[in-house]
């Protein structure tokens, strides 16, 4: 699978528009608060005479998902009549899968989902699609058409890391991508990003490793150190995400190489931003997360209380979260109230 | 003739709390849960069967969650990259489970490993293997592509038998998943194995007592290696199951279901003294396992709250087999 970045422009704009319509009115939403909602939401409430069901089916226990539900709790908790449940995958597919069947079972009018597997959750949505429940993704896309898919903007970003990582290393020398396991289209998304941003801006770079550490920060250590063993003259790592790049700066800090590689990593949690003011970490893709979810939410709360059916959606709605890349020179533009 | 079967404080138990979470979520008693806990848990009780064998024989098998993901690997890549028909790589995925399972027998009698270690070896192993053949990773595109091939797509099906007996009319009974008739078939099989032919009366006597069965003319050997290529062979039919569920085989199918099966089979009355067990009993295990987290979830349990008392259950039950088991060796040193 690869991005199709040769996409007709049409369909990019498409796209955007969709996109842009759906962060509108998930904006209006969040910020209409709920003396306005309270009108419509207070009919649907009368119509139905219970509260809506939303849960969030996250991959595992992890920063990135915390910080979403935390968001998607501030949107949910002001409408008064939403139950909102946050639910472990336990970076299972076969577990996610029976909570799904289990939501829907229970008359869920919303799922949020963060895929352990972009091809084989598609099942479980087809179902959840048929019994009329809107399924909205939150940064791993499945393969599956379904209501919404709001993500960190995972190939821009990528590319952006490539084009600042490079310069940092002058434009010339040897990486390694510490990567997501594979069947999980964030993984194709990243990995292409920073690949096609090399190719752009920094030709001369050369990719010699690209290995999954399955987004854990102890398994970067290993997978790193082997990588280290065969290639010592890597002067940059890409980090798939923040943990691994976290975990690839705990071997640099032990082998004493700190100074000669460039990290970045991806997501933006707090321990990277922190590392990054110490000197350690070179940089992330940063995104405000708790954002990210309020976006979600509100969309959720639009579609749950529109009477819009999920299997009204042809296609998904495709939603971008704006990011900056942070280095040490624009992390401070962070507030404290934005860490996650 | 019921309090005859060794898992009756099981079942009581699982009727107990099948009880409960009915009268506490509404939804858990609708024939649409039921589908989903027998669609859901189906293939752990096949796996906690197949886990039974090697536990009877005294030993244990921790590698059948990497052979599943052996087996799925196998069927992913004969369909995806080799154009292989359902019908010519399911069997070959089964056997290839099933060879894992002689493999692992053939390292406990031949090399005289601990059946613990030489099953940890080869789940680090198989699970190597899987990473090794994945046509996830070897073909980047196929990671993204579902399986289409009608034979595979067909066994995630669902047979409406309330419409068959004709009782729809007066109720809605849930429709049978697939899985869950494969897994009557291997329990009947199984069981038959057990207490019927003379291999389920030489297993249980290997187990009991290995010298004795030696002494007794049993191939103590060969009763074990059958006892692990059983086990991988459960491993092969639920490697089938799962990659017709998830349309695709990941690198982690399988990942961490060995310790469960082996607390349902145990759970389920396998003793882990070995020369004990049946096939009911497993199964009613990996259910009680199933019902459980179902039910405090559609009741509304946190998940942390949610693994402490599965954890509480578990323990419970293996107390309580544990106590009969006891009382009953107390009662039979009174009276021998």
């Amino acid at each position: 699978m690869t991005i199709p970045t040769d996409r007709p422009q049409r369909s990019e704009r498409r796209d955007f528009l969709k996109s842009v319509a759906l962060g509108t009115a998930a904006l209006g939403v969040s910020m209409a608060g709920p003396e306005v909602l309270s009108s419509s939401i207070g009919r649907a409430k009368a119509a139905t005479g219970k509260n809506l069901k939303m849960a969030f089916i996250q991959f595992m226990p992890h920063t990135v998902p915390a910080a979403w539900s935390k968001g998607i709790e501030d949107v949910l908790s002001k409408q008064g009549n939403i139950d909102y449940q946050l639910l472990d995958g336990q970076a299972k597919i076969e577990v996610q899968i029976s909570l799904m069947d289990t939501q829907i079972n229970d008359g869920a009018n919303i799922i949020f989902l963060q895929p352990v597997d972009s091809v084989a959750i598609g099942p479980s949505i087809v179902k959840a699609k048929r019994a009329g429940i809107p399924v909205i993704t939150l940064n791993i896309d499945a393969v599956e058409d379904h209501a919404a898919h709001v993500e960190m903007s995972h190939y821009a970003g990528a590319m952006d890391i490539a084009k600042t990582m490079g310069g940092a290393m002058g434009g010339k020398g040897k990486v390694a991508i510490i990567n997501a396991p594979p069947g999980i289209i964030i993984r194709d998304q990243r990995t292409n990003g920073f690949i096609d941003g090399l190719k752009k801006y920094h030709p001369d770079i050369q990719i010699v490793a690209d290995q999954p550490a399955d987004w854990d920060r102890k398994k970067a250590q290993d997978v790193f150190t082997t990588i280290l063993a065969a290639h010592p003259d890597i002067t940059g790592v890409f980090g798939v995400n923040d943990s691994m790049a976290l975990g690839v700066v705990d071997v640099a800090k032990q082998k004493g190489i700190q100074g000669k590689l460039i990290v970045f990593g991806d997501d933006g949690e707090k321990d990277a931003l922190e590392s990054i003011e110490a000197g350690e970490l070179t940089g992330t893709q940063y995104t405000d997360v708790y954002q990210q979810g309020r976006f979600a939410a509100a969309a959720a709360v639009v579609l749950a209380t529109g009477g819009v059916d999920a299997s009204s959606f042809r296609a998904k709605g495709h939603l971008l979260i704006p990011y900056i890349i942070a280095t040490k020179s624009t992390v401070g533009q962070i507030q404290p109230n934005q860490r996650w | 003739m019921l309090r005859r079967f060794p898992g009756f404080a099981l079942l009581c138990l699982f009727v107990v709390l099948f009880a409960l979470f009915s009268v506490f979520s509404r939804r858990f008693l609708s024939a649409a849960n039921i589908e989903d806990i027998l669609s859901g848990y189906s293939f752990m009780a096949i796996l906690a069967i197949g886990q039974a064998f090697p536990i009877i024989a005294r030993g244990v098998d921790l590698s059948v969650g990497s052979n599943v993901g052996l087996g799925a690997m196998v069927l992913f890549d004969l369909n995806m990259i080799f154009g292989l028909p359902g019908y010519a790589a399911i069997p070959m995925a089964i056997a290839v489970c099933a060879l894992a399972g002689t493999l692992n027998g053939l390292l406990v009698t031949l090399l005289k490993l601990q059946p613990f270690v030489a099953t940890l070896a080869t789940l680090a192993a198989y699970r190597g293997g899987v990473y090794a053949i994945s046509g996830r990773q070897l073909y980047p595109e196929l990671a993204t592509q579902s399986i289409r091939d009608p034979w595979i797509r067909s066994l995630d099906a669902y047979v409406d038998v309330g419409r068959w007996i004709g009782l729809a009319r007066l109720v809605k009974l849930p429709s049978l998943p697939l899985s869950f008739i494969v897994l009557v078939v291997v329990a009947f099989a199984a069981q038959t194995v057990l207490s019927r032919t003379r291999f389920g009366l030489d297993l249980k006597t290997v187990g009991g007592n290995p010298e004795a069965a030696h002494l007794a003319g049993i191939s103590v050997n060969r009763v074990q290696v059958a006892a692990y290529t059983l086990s991988g062979l459960c491993a092969g039919l639920v490697a089938v199951v799962l990659v017709a569920r998830f349309t695709t085989a990941t690198e982690a199918t399988g990942t961490g279901m060995e310790l469960p099966t082996i607390a349902a089979a145990v759970i389920g009355g396998a003793s882990l003294q070995g020369g004990v067990g049946n096939a009911l009993g497993p199964i009613l295990g990996a259910f009680l396992l199933g019902i459980t987290l179902v039910g405090l979830t559609l009741i509304g349990v946190s998940q942390f709250t949610q693994q402490i008392l599965t954890g509480l259950i578990l323990l419970g039950a293996v107390w309580y087999d544990r106590a009969t088991w006891d009382r009953q060796q107390a009662a039979a040193a009174r009276n021998g």
